[in-house]
């Protein structure tokens, strides 16, 4: 079946998270995504965290969070430094129909390959910038982390235990959340410029992209002037709604119920019918009322419920519930696996490896899978800068020779010294509980053996 | 008003809530004609508030303004057969139906993906569960919450000794909506090349599980179950909302905020004493080591928290800045309405609407140069019924009639 981006070039010089985030699911939709990166500055994420917590003579190539993220993507390595390496970008935007980049604004204004340069290049060429505070107003100069982001948009304050301090999701939030609206907002100028020839540019502010996810407390600011409390889990709409510990040493369930009769469901599922003629719980009202007394009242009965056994039993009974799943739990989970979440790749230094997609839509006419391995460093030099630009054999070993491309990152150090002071400390991590678990034997528990 | 992206497709929305709706509103801000179908009671969101003053009134809840912003309403009970009579001619017009109800009450109407494909080869069928129309799941019931629990990201979020937390508001809802947007623009895309149109089926716990960052990797790569730990990478510490004297930031040194072994010049001082004003500082273990910060994180707080009780929000952040340290801000809704970086790119919207008359919009969630995005107001219910079924040449008396009877 063929994908429906296919014939569609995308040049990608994002880094980090968001941007290749954009850029994958674009990949996995078919589009030929040529990512660029340079000698002294490759992607962070090429240096964090690595396969089996350990780069060897190849850290670069070894890490996991770079590995997922640009699955089936090309890759350069170009010196936008040199006035040749910006001129063999120029050529290939020429040669594009959609420029992606993450860095702060200054950054393309000063290799002059904003979207002022670049279009004057390629006309009807598709841009998109993903930055923390957009490119223009006082902050755009910020720098900006993902981990920053998330609080800088407004959702941290949503965030938290009751009466407690705002609380960051544990994870880089905006990060895929701008890149998933990235990827639609190329689609959509895609589709615009197909129908009148027309390209344009998309200004993506990770700070702004997610300030529709507190909409609704906006919305009581507006009209009350009244500013949110932290609530937990808790919810206006479902009491009780929580989650509880379970038999195991840190297995959760959260269970969220609406109505009278998913009330009945949960009491008679639970084997507790009794708390239905309980006048504590006899109505919406009443449950919201003595929410606490129910949370300890279902944390007794889930303290011996194996999370996800309780799940099933509730789910059967029409209650909403739901297993607090780990990393391990979720590459597991037999309806993730069934669904496809997860695409087998087989990457020269890392193995066959479960890698999670980036799109959740199931399409029935084609599959939206990873399109293979993350490129290694300046793969794809010959055939891309060969192919596209014409160069010669001779003229690209000339230019490797000059340091304008490369397949090798410039280190100060020896890659061993490299990977050893990237080792994370894991046997303190555990001890500290910063880990759950280690498992040896997880390549055979995942069926990679 | 200037063309949109979208301009040329009509949409069907034939959903409730927040997930679907916000896959609408997307379609909707970029010049696309969304038409949503609600009950005749309205859709469940304008049941869900704020409202001005506390006052509930289906067309002034705060859910269903900011969800629909710049669609049509049409009024109709697509459970009998006289509402799905009137349903299929709106499709038979449309380039994308979104419906939130799943395979089962869809086939219980008739309405099921294989029962229209044959009446409408084009169409793109979006569907948006809580767990998917296949799989074991998926005749399971969720929300965001649920999605949360299963995308591990929960289980990430919070204290090390307290409940894993859901991240506020609803996020998986949204995170959904637009991976149905996503989907829906893809199999247009595949429409435009061979022709025909196709199912996409979006759940909310797939969609929340594509924003995992390294948890199924670090199984799948190292074996390594990440944990809670006050929603801490383990890249390193620190990366956190810190109190300050008034409020909270983010204080992230960033990769070259310590003293970087080898890498920093003989004699400098790194940006964190910097801004600390202590140079000393950086001949302390949890300033040279990050490993060290990880672990002994409590020594590290002990050394910047008197320093930042004693310093305002937007000095803290500003300073750092200009160190080249990512630190951030942590607005309230009402910092960030009143922001002046906001307020200089014109974020938000002022919107009106004849039952709540002017207040402030969320912006889009990004800029386009050809096709700006346009924030249009809510429709009232019912608002288009004559103008939809008018246009698919129901008469007068016969409107009156479907209205009488409780269809529109």
């Amino acid at each position: 079946m063929p994908k429906p981006l296919e014939g569609v070039r995308i040049l990608d010089l994002t880094q980090v998270y968001a941007g290749p985030t954009c850029t994958r699911i674009l990949s996995d939709l078919g589009a030929e995504v040529i990512r660029m990166e340079a000698p002294s500055r490759l992607d962070v994420t090429r240096n964090l965290i690595h396969t089996d917590n350990d780069g060897q003579e190849l850290p670069w190539e070894r890490a996991l969070y770079f590995t997922i993220r640009n699955a089936g993507k090309k890759e350069i390595v170009v010196d936008l430094n040199q006035e040749r390496g910006r001129e063999l970008l120029r050529g290939l935007i020429a040669q594009s129909d959609v420029f992606a980049e993450s860095f702060t604004p200054r950054v393309m204004r000063a290799f002059e390959l904003d979207y002022e340069h670049a279009k004057q290049i390629k006309p009807d060429i598709v841009m998109i910038s993903l930055s923390g505070y957009g490119q223009d107003g006082p902050y755009s100069d910020w720098s900006a982390y993902g981990m920053g982001l998330e609080p800088a948009s407004g959702v941290a304050q949503l965030t938290g235990y009751p009466g407690g301090p705002p609380l960051r999701t544990g994870m880089s939030f905006t990060d895929p959340y701008s890149g998933f609206l990235g990827a639609g907002a190329v689609l959509a100028a895609l589709r615009y410029r197909a129908r009148t020839g027309k390209g344009q540019y998309i200004d993506l502010s990770e700070q702004e992209a997610a300030v529709p996810l507190a909409g609704a407390a906006l919305m009581d600011f507006a009209m009350n002037g009244r500013l949110p409390e932290r609530a937990g889990n808790r919810s206006p709409w479902a009491a009780p709604q929580g989650c509880y510990r379970c038999k195991g040493d840190d297995d959760w369930l959260v269970i969220s119920i609406g109505n009278d009769g998913e009330w009945a469901s949960f009491c008679n599922a639970t084997g507790h019918a009794e708390w239905i003629e309980d006048d504590r719980f006899a109505d919406v009202l009443a449950r919201h009322q003595h929410h606490d007394e129910l949370d300890r009242l279902i944390e007794g009965w889930a303290s011996d419920q194996d999370h996800y056994e309780a799940f099933h039993l509730l789910q059967r009974a029409g209650v909403k519930a739901a297993p607090v799943l780990d990393g391990k739990e979720l590459l597991l989970d037999p309806h993730f696996r069934g669904r496809g979440q997860f695409d087998t790749v087989d990457h020269p230094h890392v193995g066959k490896r479960p890698i999670p997609r980036h799109l959740a839509a199931k399409f029935s006419s084609f599959e939206a899978s990873a399109g293979g391995p993350a490129p290694l460093l300046g793969e794809h030099n010959r055939e891309v800068l060969g192919g596209l630009l014409g160069l010669s054999d001779e003229e690209l070993a000339a230019l490797e020779e000059q340091g304008v491309i490369a397949n090798a990152p410039n280190l100060p150090v020896p890659p061993a010294i490299v990977s050893a002071a990237l080792k994370l400390p894991y046997d303190r991590f555990l001890e500290a509980g910063i880990l759950r678990a280690i498992d040896p034997d997880y390549r055979e528990q995942l069926g990679l053996e | 008003m200037t063309e949109g992206a979208l301009s040329d497709l009509r949409i069907v929305e034939l959903a409730q809530g927040i997930a679907g709706p916000y896959c609408g509103k997307l379609f909707a801000d970029l010049g696309a004609e969304v038409i949503k179908v609600e009950p005749p009671e309205g859709d469940r969101s304008r049941r869900l508030g704020p409202y001005p003053d506390d006052l509930p009134h289906h067309e002034r809840s705060g859910h269903y303004l900011h969800l629909n912003t710049g669609k049509k309403s049409v009024t109709l009970d697509v459970g009998v057969t006289s509402g799905q009579v009137v349903l299929k001619k709106l499709l038979a017009e449309a380039d994308v139906l979104v419906e939130s109800d799943g395979p089962a009450t869809m086939a219980g109407r008739g309405l099921a993906f294989d029962d229209l494909r044959a009446d409408f080869p084009k169409l793109v069928y979006v569907s948006l569960t809580a767990f998917g129309c296949s799989g074991p799941y998926k005749d399971y019931r969720g929300n965001s919450m649920t999605a949360m629990a299963m995308s591990s990201i929960m289980y990430n979020t919070g204290d090390p000794d307290r409940e894993p937390l859901s991240t506020g508001g609803t996020p998986a809802d949204y995170i959904a909506g637009i991976h149905a947007w996503i989907g829906a623009l893809a199999a247009l895309a595949y429409r435009e090349r061979e022709g025909a149109g196709q199912h996409v089926d979006v759940s909310l716990a797939e969609a929340a599980a594509c924003a995992d960052e390294y948890n199924a990797a670090m199984y799948a790569f190292q074996g390594a179950i990440r944990r809670r730990y006050y929603s801490r990478h383990i890249f390193g510490y620190p990366m956190d909302i810190m109190p300050c004297k008034d409020g909270h930031i983010v204080l992230v040194p960033g990769a070259a905020g310590f003293p970087q072994r080898g890498l920093t010049t003989e004699g400098a001082v790194s940006p964190m004493s910097l801004l600390l004003g202590d140079p000393d500082l950086d001949q302390n273990p949890v300033f040279q080591s990050g490993q060290q910060r990880m672990i002994n994180w409590r020594q590290f707080d002990e050394l910047v928290l008197p320093w930042l009780m004693e310093h305002e929000a937007k000095e803290i952040v500003e300073t750092a800045q200009a160190l080249r340290m990512p630190f951030a801000l942590v607005p309230s809704v009402k910092d960030l309405v009143e922001d002046e970086h906001l307020t200089a790119r014109d974020f938000f919207r002022r919107i009106a609407h004849p039952e709540t008359g002017e207040l402030t919009y969320s912006g889009p969630p990004f800029r386009m140069s050809e096709t700006p995005p346009q924030i249009g107001r809510a429709p009232l219910l019912g608002e288009h019924n004559e103008e939809a079924l008018g246009t698919l040449g129901y008469t007068k008396d016969e409107q009156a009639i479907l209205r009488e009877r409780g269809i529109t």
